[in-house]
């Protein structure tokens, strides 16, 4: 059988990382879970974000720099418009928005730019993320604003009894969980189950193929487009609440490049994998490498968080340049 | 057989139509029509124009003279998605599925003109929209049914051999149920029996739904069976056109042709 | 449980009846568009009665005959039961025979009718109408293609059944209707000599169906995949005597390509396969192992061998220790569970193979899974049931004892005899045959050599006149070689010759997919059957096979001589088309030795290669020559073990 010895390696080295700090007591049990959801919270953000990407790199072969952007902008949006009108008339009028937005980049930049080099079309996504940045600012405003999901934000603590001390869950993020899971899952159905999705499987199959059985190019790229506004539309809202909403967002979408080289630039399972593994890689790096290294090595430790999904990522495009998910064919969007 | 189909007048014709690549003329003042419900064979050696013919016909290329006219009206060139509109539907030689998706899908797709619910609709499964849907999958299991392929209705089309992708192929462009349909080389590649079941399939579309069939191909034998007039191509000119028995016997389709060929 | 028969003694009379008490309960599914379509009791009563109208009004009288050629469809079954409405006898042709080989059933029974499935089979039938007067009416279901045939024989069955029911009249036919009468007419593909037609009368196949049903507990909620030939009795007698019995439900599969999907959506209760299916099920599941993971091939392997020590005894009741059954219950969940599910038999109840011998492994292979699979023995002539292996008494190597109502004896030379009410009532217009195969006594002589064991099972060793003697005088029964053969998953078919001569030597046909899969694994590069044939990797494969059945064979003293010495793998598949197996894929042994006497005698002349010429014929109906040399090679064999006592 052929088998990808790199990879089993990477992997057990991965697993042993993780692992390791419970099965030596380096941690407590509560504590080592808890870093494990903090993780897997940050990777659900993570994973939105990819998704985006995937869902437009897929179905138009362009890599849209400008996803960060979008989550910027949706989540100002969203803040903004929330001052004026109930949180759930500022979310659909922002999702109008980004429909509205999706449909201006078709007409303005892609169909221009049809069957041009990737790089015109890289820097045109790269043109919009200044573009929505700075617009953004201008019609929104650079301060800092908060969304107020009406979500008690004191952590809980569960499962006191099988733990020592407890863990801390904080309901919001909890929510939050829910919430993408299900988006994920909404997706999915809609790829698989309805005509709409099937149109947007065959475009992003083959492009020529779908044009001649009469599948209407452009209409399907705004489809896409707006899906990926929605899916920012969620992102923005999530990491908003809990951080706020500042231009620091828009950076999301460079935790995402990662993510997407790790589960496969093509596929969807593979953004929301990827994407909690690195959430996860990078939250137990931080907490239970940076003391070794410093015990080690006697580096000053910090900003592993920084850096562990570049080298990660690296290290797939070296021994899986597609991806965890990402094949010749892929039978999902 | 072929003799109690009824054929019909004049569906689509083609007038003085040239085309060329920079230098290179593919089709040189090229003229010919097609019967309502007749099958239709262009066949020619390698570079004689067959592929430019046919994507000339489906819009895929502009001839730079000439004319085409598809039921009374005139095009002085046609586009894909227009052709896909009035009707006319076609398979590639390379086949050109949606390998990643299953054959249901594929040929589900091939409804996509048919759907007349809006996208908003469909994305959200309702109404209409599900409706709709369950008469689209009718009309493509019967197309199923019809050409033997319920084995791999929910296989993915890449996995799928040589020939049974042809079939796939042919039942995506049935779907769009044309009245005229494109086979750019249906046989191609193929071993014998699947070029016998080919033949039977195209014979039965033909017979069963009135399809006016218009193909291109290189094995002549399969060519001779089946068409009820030929149209032979020569460096891009026409140098015969009549029943098979007709072309068999012109010596400038042997000189060209069969001389070298077989 | 089946029902009380009392005076329902045709099948019409019991379709009236179901009609009546179960009328809204399933009768027949058939997949038609991707969707399964339902045919109640009532329903399909519904549709008898028209057919049956339509066919009288067509003239179809008492005591004709009426053909039925196509796959299982729910009209060809109705058709069968019109005609018997009317008290003419049905005769279920094979439908992937040739048209020739229709003509003699045709001419034979002076048939009149034919319903047929579609344009293929009413092809053949026109192709041969000149040699068969008598054929007046041909009816097609499916109508693709058809729009532009204009003979007059030729019509539609949607014509057919438009025709006004009066009940009366009809209830009257149905009425006349005895038990003794011909329920139907099968023709046996006939290993020798020419096909006979074997007439059923409706008491013995009614008899048989409801003593099996009874024995197996069978009743209207049973569930059967109706997939092999209708003309076969084994599957007319599953699909069409036991529903008509029981009340049970039969699906017909989309095409011949989906029956294993279609297994798996219907998930049948009751099963039949001949051995060769189920041979065919294994190979596929081998080769899906071997490209799954490894992890996946390390379970199959470990929990396979647990099923196979332990999974037999559980099925039969027997005492396992605590821990086996663990280990059990985990290969359930794990690999058993699963495996039964990809097979379409995770709901069967039992299970019947039968035909031909099975070989023990691949009996045991599916025992040890934990489906009730039991061996039957019977024929046409004796409508099927003569013995079942009943629950919790099932031994490999035998059949089980007979049936309630059969009787079992033996010739001095130890051919089988059976009395049994479900004996056939004669050879059609054979009165020769007739009386050569049943004695005046009523007892049928099978042509199987058996015994029957101490515990009353049947065994049967090969038929009487293939169990020969080598030139020294021992015995030589060479299907029990070609089974031990065939059970390896590369051996597709065997042809031992050893009769009259000093020792046993082998024809073999290697099985196209697996070996294909061995040479891909391997990098092989092959244009096709015959270019394996030829090369020395495979008749190494090949040879490996055969030194282990001779290492088995030493261990049997009385077939120690039978030991394979020498072998060719023929060029071509044995194929029915060319006459070298009968359409249930039996050898036809005395065929072949006469059509490749050439090959043969290179066997025993010790010549290493050989030169073959043949006729070979396209699909398309061409025929060319085709030449090649065939290797001849030899196989080790083995002291037999007690002469290595001795020694």
């Amino acid at each position: 059988m052929r088998k990808n010895w790199p990879v089993i390696l990477l992997g057990a080295v991965l697993l042993t990382g993780l692992v390791l700090p419970l099965a030596t007591g380096a941690s407590p049990p509560g504590f080592y879970i808890e870093v494990l959801l903090g993780g897997l919270m940050a990777g659900v953000l993570y994973s939105l974000v990819a998704l985006g990407f995937a869902l437009i790199f897929k179905a138009s072969g362009v890599f849209n720099f400008a996803q960060g952007a979008m989550v910027l902008f949706a989540a100002l949006a969203v803040a903004r418009l929330a001052e004026r009108m109930p949180l759930w008339a500022a979310m659909l009028l922002a999702l109008a928005i980004m429909v509205v937005l999706a449909w201006l980049i078709e007409r303005l930049v892609l169909r221009p730019l049809v069957n041009q080099e990737g790089v015109a079309l890289l820097m045109a996504t790269l043109g919009v993320t200044y573009f929505l940045d700075g617009f953004g600012q201008t019609v929104w405003g650079s301060d800092i604003y908060s969304i107020e999901l009406g979500i008690a934000k004191e952590p809980v603590m569960v499962l006191e009894k099988l733990f020592q001390g407890g863990i801390l869950v904080n309901k919001e993020d909890f929510v939050a969980a829910v919430v993408a899971a299900a988006l994920v899952l909404g997706l999915a159905l809609f790829f698989q189950k309805t005509a709409t999705g099937r149109a947007l499987r065959a475009v992003a199959d083959d492009h020529q193929a779908a044009q001649s059985v009469g599948i209407p190019l452009n209409r399907i790229w705004v489809i896409v487009w707006s899906v990926a506004g929605l899916v920012a539309l969620v992102a923005g809202v999530i990491w908003g609440s809990k951080l706020g909403v500042q231009f620091s967002l828009s950076q999301v979408a460079l935790k995402a490049l990662p993510v997407v080289i790790l589960g496969g630039f093509t596929s969807v399972t593979g953004a929301v994998i990827g994407g909690l593994i690195i959430g996860v890689g990078e939250k137990m790096a931080e907490v239970f490498l940076s003391p070794i290294l410093v015990k080690t090595f006697d580096l000053a430790g910090g900003g592993i968080e920084n850096w562990f999904a570049y080298v990660l990522a690296l290290l797939f495009l070296l021994v899986r340049p597609e991806g965890l998910f990402g094949e010749k064919h892929i039978d999902r969007v | 057989m072929s003799g109690a189909r009824r054929i019909g007048e004049v569906v689509l014709s083609v007038q003085d139509v040239s085309l060329s690549f920079g230098g290179v003329r593919a089709l040189q003042e090229v003229s010919f029509d097609v019967r309502e419900h007749e099958v239709r064979a262009i066949i020619g050696p390698n570079g004689a124009g067959k592929s430019s013919m046919l994507n000339v016909l489906n819009g895929v290329y502009h001839p730079q003279k000439g004319t085409i006219r598809f039921r009374g009206q005139e095009f002085a060139d046609m586009e894909s998605h227009r052709a896909a509109e009035m009707g006319i539907a076609r398979t590639f030689q390379n086949i050109a599925l949606f390998k990643g998706m299953s054959v249901l899908d594929n040929i589900m797709a091939g409804r996509n003109l048919k759907m007349r619910t809006n996208l908003l609709l469909q994305a959200l499964r309702i109404g209409p929209a599900l409706r709709e849907e369950i008469e689209h999958r009718e009309v493509v299991e019967r197309i199923i049914d019809f050409l033997e392929i319920q084995a791999y209705r929910k296989m993915q089309v890449g996995r799928l051999p040589y020939g049974l992708q042809k079939r796939v192929d042919l039942a995506r462009a049935l779907a769009m149920e044309p009245s005229v349909l494109l086979l750019d080389e249906p046989m191609a590649g193929m071993n014998l029996e699947e070029k016998q079941d080919m033949c039977r399939f195209i014979l039965d579309v033909n017979d069963q739904f009135g399809t006016t069939i218009v193909l291109i191909e290189h094995d002549m034998g399969v060519v001779m069976d089946i068409s009820d007039r030929v149209v032979v191509l020569d460096y891009g000119r026409k140098i015969g056109d009549g029943t098979p028995d007709e072309v068999r016997g012109n010596q400038a389709v042997i000189d060209a042709y069969l001389g070298v060929k077989h | 449980m089946a029902i009380d028969i009392g005076k329902l003694d045709t099948f019409p009379k019991l379709l009236m009846h179901h009609a009546r008490e179960r009328g809204g309960k399933p009768a027949i599914r058939e997949k038609d568009l991707g969707i399964w379509q339902t045919w109640t009791w009532g329903r399909f009563a519904d549709e008898v009665r028209a057919l049956a109208c339509g066919l009288a009004a067509q003239g179809l009288k008492r005591g004709e005959h009426i053909a039925l050629v196509g796959d299982n469809r729910p009209r060809i079954y109705a058709a069968m039961c019109a005609a018997q409405c009317l008290g003419a006898i049905p005769v279920p042709l094979y439908q992937d025979a040739v048209a020739t080989e229709m003509a003699f059933p045709i001419q034979n029974a002076q048939i009149t009718h034919a319903v047929v499935e579609d344009q293929e089979q009413v092809d053949k039938l026109l192709e041969i109408l000149p040699q068969c007067p008598t054929l007046k009416h041909i009816y097609y279901d499916d109508p693709r293609g058809m729009r532009h045939y204009t003979q007059p024989q030729v019509a539609a069955y949607d014509e057919l059944i438009k025709a006004k029911v009066d009940a009366a009249v009809l209830d009257g036919e149905i009425a006349k209707g005895a038990g003794a009468d011909p329920a139907a007419m099968f023709f046996t593909s006939g290993t020798t000599g020419a096909a006979k037609g074997v007439v059923l009368t409706h008491h013995a196949l009614i008899d048989r169906a409801k003593a099996a049903a009874e024995m197996e507990g069978l009743g209207d909620d049973d569930v059967v995949l109706a997939y092999l030939p209708p003309a076969w009795i084994g599957q007319n007698i599953f699909s069409y005597a036991q529903p008509f019995v029981t009340g049970y439900c039969i699906c017909c599969p989309e095409a011949a390509e989906t029956v294993m999907t279609d297994m798996r959506e219907i998930g049948p209760t009751y099963y039949f396969a001949p051995p060769r299916v189920l041979e065919a099920l294994l190979t596929q599941v081998s080769i899906r192992m071997e490209d799954a993971a490894a992890i996946k091939r390390w379970l199959y392997r470990k929990f396979m061998a647990i099923a196979n020590r332990v999974g037999g005894a559980l099925l039969d009741g027997k005492p396992v220790s605590m821990g086996d059954r663990f280990l059990y219950f985990v290969g359930d969940v794990l690999v058993y569970g699963p495996l039964r599910n990809v097979l379409g038999m995770s709901r069967v109840r039992v299970a019947y193979t039968a035909g031909e011998a099975i070989g023990p492994d691949l009996f045991k292979f599916y025992r040890s899974l934990g489906i009730n699979l039991k061996q039957l023995y019977g024929s046409t002539e004796t409508s099927v049931f003569v013995c079942i292996q009943p629950d919790g008494q099932v031994k490999p190597d035998t059949v089980g004892p007979a049936v309630p109502g059969v009787e079992l004896k033996f010739t001095p030379e130890r051919e089988l005899l059976i009395r049994s009410p479900g004996l056939f009532k004669e050879y059609y217009k054979n009165p020769q045959a007739t009386s050569e195969a049943k004695d005046a006594e009523g007892w049928f002589h099978t042509g199987d050599a058996g015994y029957v064991d101490q515990d009353g099972h049947l065994k049967i060793i090969d038929r009487v006149k293939d169990v020969g003697k080598l030139a020294d005088g021992t015995l030589f029964a060479p299907k029990y070689l070609e089974n031990k053969l065939k059970f390896f998953p590369y051996i597709r078919e065997a042809v031992a010759f050893g009769h009259g001569r000093d020792r046993v030597c082998a024809f073999i046909n290697f099985d196209m997919d697996a070996v294909a899969n061995w040479a891909e694994k391997r990098n092989m590069p092959y244009s096709g059957y015959t270019d394996l044939a030829s090369r020395d990797e495979v008749y190494d494969l090949v040879r490996e096979c055969i030194e282990r059945v001779n290492a088995d064979l030493a261990q049997e003293p009385e077939l120690a001589h039978s030991q394979i010495h020498r072998f060719l793998i023929l060029h071509k598949e044995l194929d029915a088309d060319d006459g070298e197996l009968t359409r249930t894929r039996k050898v036809r042994r005395r065929h072949i030795a006469e059509r490749y006497e050439p090959l043969v005698a290179a066997l025993y002349d010790g010549s290493p290669t050989v030169h073959v010429t043949s006729q070979v014929k396209y699909e398309d109906g061409r025929t060319g020559a085709f030449s090649a040399e065939l290797k001849v090679r030899d196989a080790k064999t083995f002291a037999p073990a007690a002469a290595k006592k001795a020694a």
